[in-house]
């Protein structure tokens, strides 16, 4: 019954896969007129040469016959070279993924650290000032556009701290070009845009927390555990706790895309080299194999995490299997 | 002997609460809406995105008596002023009045944000009622489809959009609710699915009600609160979003303000004026957590059991 839904879930995903890729390429279709960047700006090149090039790069042949072709090498991985510098974009892609994984990996981490304890204790002193302060507090995160604390924080720490002859955090890249790249200094590029990417999932994810300690800690077996004499402790933390977090599981693991997605407009601000960035440098200079590429890598991994997550809530919960 | 007085107490027990009040019946509709004014917090939030969304529509009239300037008056022997007077809250590194850029950036950041929640709304809703109501496989094909436009992960849609179709405030409210209806058409399903086993329905069905009337007359209503909802913590996210876009270059183009490009304007003279920076964001923040704000009140508001 579970291979069954798997499956079908399986079965399901490719299509959706699919449909995005028909979707991409479709808007991507649009562009197909000026697909070589300057093709049409050469005052010496008269229109049959102009004709002559893009049939010579395949650019008239019809539109299903160039969405099959780019299926099938993106199938292999092959995503085809970038139009800027002729290398392929898969290369670009295995090269920034680690400093995404890096930036963002650290980012939930620091997110889980923090909003756990913040949400336990939003929940054990309900009501009190306390608990007012942390809801403000993860509320006003919630709002705070991600780009301008990047910009505060960066004019604070990087810009008026060095102005003041204090030691100040770097501002931009993941480590220094010049005598850099241990692992001290790779932290130190770190702190800034992980704060700042962080922010966001300590205001979502502390609120969740907390609302899932409350409705945990209400339940029946949580009153016999008390009944039974057993110290507040073990209960709040042995059953209350263990048991409010395995929603936060899923939560988290909806979150896995935005492992490669979710960090772009905080790369873009502190110039930290990952795939988001490589994305919207790319887009800018209409290089539209990469963007390509990149967004259906990206897409890849939405479609696996959900497919993930759904399998783990099969496994999880029987009742969804036979639904 | 018991007193008979007693047994007749108890046989009519409104005799024995005569003088009590009853509360007399009230809509779901009244009862949420009294809920709503009671959290005073909601309401002032409420309030304040209705003025600033007043102020951005009425912007030349403000323009004409408050500030006396126009957002695109260059003057270039005032640039970087701090706030005071004539200029409320400074100037930008043109000699722009930034009080008035703000005000007429806030028509189009606003404009954008309820735009594009309109258009999710419609399109959402209505492809979420199709589904939740018809079911079996014209719900597959819908829900599949919108698994497809929610899997592309939104930013990159965002910067293939804008680079395709140069945005100007509709197209960029039109991409914006593009990648946006999915998430509305799940909730608005999944409230159908629930509404729908309801015992009204089967009535109304049974004495031959078609199904767009059901679904319109009906089914709608029901699921009216989980669409105001959405539609109230939606604009600020989408204000978040737009704002980011400005910011990156792919939306709103300068010279025309708007509040996401008055910040990346100035991220290149904040050492001459750190009131470039703060105040469009301390706007953002604000509207934003108003929207919030506003937003959990009408979800305390219409199921209070949620709180």
């Amino acid at each position: 019954m579970l291979v069954k839904y798997i499956a079908r879930r399986f079965f399901a995903s490719v299509i959706v896969l699919l449909g995005v890729t028909l979707i991409t390429l479709v808007l991507m279709d649009r562009t197909r007129g000026t697909y070589v960047p300057g093709i049409d700006l050469n005052p010496s090149l008269r229109p049959e040469d102009i004709a002559r090039l893009r049939a010579d790069l395949g650019l008239d042949r019809p539109f299903y016959l160039w969405y099959l072709t780019w299926l099938w090498g993106a199938l292999h991985g092959d995503f085809g070279r970038s139009m800027i510098d002729g290398s392929t974009v898969m290369s670009h892609i295995l090269d920034r993924l680690p400093n995404t994984l890096e930036l963002t990996g650290t980012a939930i981490l620091i997110g889980l650290v923090i909003s756990v304890p913040v949400g336990v204790i939003g929940a054990l002193r309900r009501g009190s000032k306390t608990d007012h302060g942390l809801t403000v507090i993860s509320v006003a995160g919630f709002a705070v556009p991600q780009f301008w604390m990047g910009l505060l924080l960066i004019l604070v720490f990087s810009v008026t701290l060095e102005q003041h002859g204090l030691p100040w955090l770097p501002s931009s890249g993941a480590y220094s070009a010049v005598n850099g790249g241990d692992f001290l200094d790779r932290l130190q590029h770190l702190v800034l845009p992980a704060t700042v990417l962080s922010f966001f999932y300590v205001s979502v994810w502390s609120r969740f927390i907390r609302s899932s300690m409350l409705e945990v800690l209400s339940q029946d077996y949580i009153r016999t555990a008390r009944a039974k004499g057993m110290s507040e402790r073990r209960v709040v933390y042995l059953h209350g706790l263990r048991n409010a977090l395995i929603p936060l599981v899923t939560l988290i693991g909806l979150e896995l895309p935005g492992l490669v997605s979710g960090g772009l407009v905080v790369e873009v601000v502190f110039g930290w080299p990952g795939i988001g960035k490589l994305a919207f440098e790319r887009a800018l200079q209409y290089d539209y194999t990469t963007v390509m590429g990149v967004t259906f890598f990206a897409a890849v991994l939405v479609i696996a995490g959900n497919l993930l997550a759904d399998v783990l809530y099969g496994v999880l919960d029987p009742r969804i299997r036979y639904g | 002997m018991i007193g008979q007085s007693r047994v007749a107490e108890l046989e009519t027990p409104g005799a024995a609460i005569e003088g009590a009040s009853t509360r007399p019946a009230q809509s779901y509709w009244n009862e949420s809406w009294e809920r709503l004014r009671a959290n005073r917090i909601g309401m002032a939030a409420g309030v304040l995105i209705l003025l600033f969304a007043l102020i951005a529509i009425l912007a030349p009239l403000f323009s004409l008596l408050l500030t006396h300037f126009q957002p695109q008056t260059i003057d270039l022997s005032a640039t970087f002023g701090t706030p005071g007077s004539p200029h409320l809250l400074g100037t930008d590194e043109l000699g722009r009045d930034t009080l008035t850029r703000l005000i007429w950036g806030g028509r189009v950041t606003l404009g954008v944000a309820f735009l594009t929640v309109a258009m999710s709304l419609t399109v959402g809703a209505g492809v979420g009622l199709v589904a939740g109501y018809y079911g079996g496989w014209l719900e597959d094909v819908l829900m599949r489809l919108v698994d497809m436009v929610l899997a592309i992960p939104a930013v990159f849609l965002f910067i293939l959009m804008s680079i395709l179709f140069r945005p100007n405030a509709i197209t960029l409210a039109m991409i914006i609710a593009f990648v946006g209806w999915g998430n509305v058409a799940r909730l608005v399903r999944g409230e159908v699915l629930s509404v729908k086993q309801r015992d009204f329905i089967l009535a109304t069905r049974s004495i031959g009600a078609r199904d767009l009337r059901l679904m319109v007359k009906h089914l709608l209503p029901n699921v009216l609160p989980v669409m105001i909802v959405a539609a109230s913590l939606g604009v600020g996210q989408i204000i978040l979003v737009e704002a980011a876009l400005d910011f990156l270059g792919l939306g709103i183009q300068p010279p025309t303000p708007s509040w996401g490009n008055m910040l990346s304007n100035s991220e290149s003279y904040f050492f001459h004026s750190i009131y470039l920076v703060i105040i469009p964001g301390v706007t953002i923040f604000v509207t934003v957590l108003a929207s919030n704000l506003f937003g959990n009140a009408a979800r305390d508001a219409f199921d209070p059991r949620l709180k």
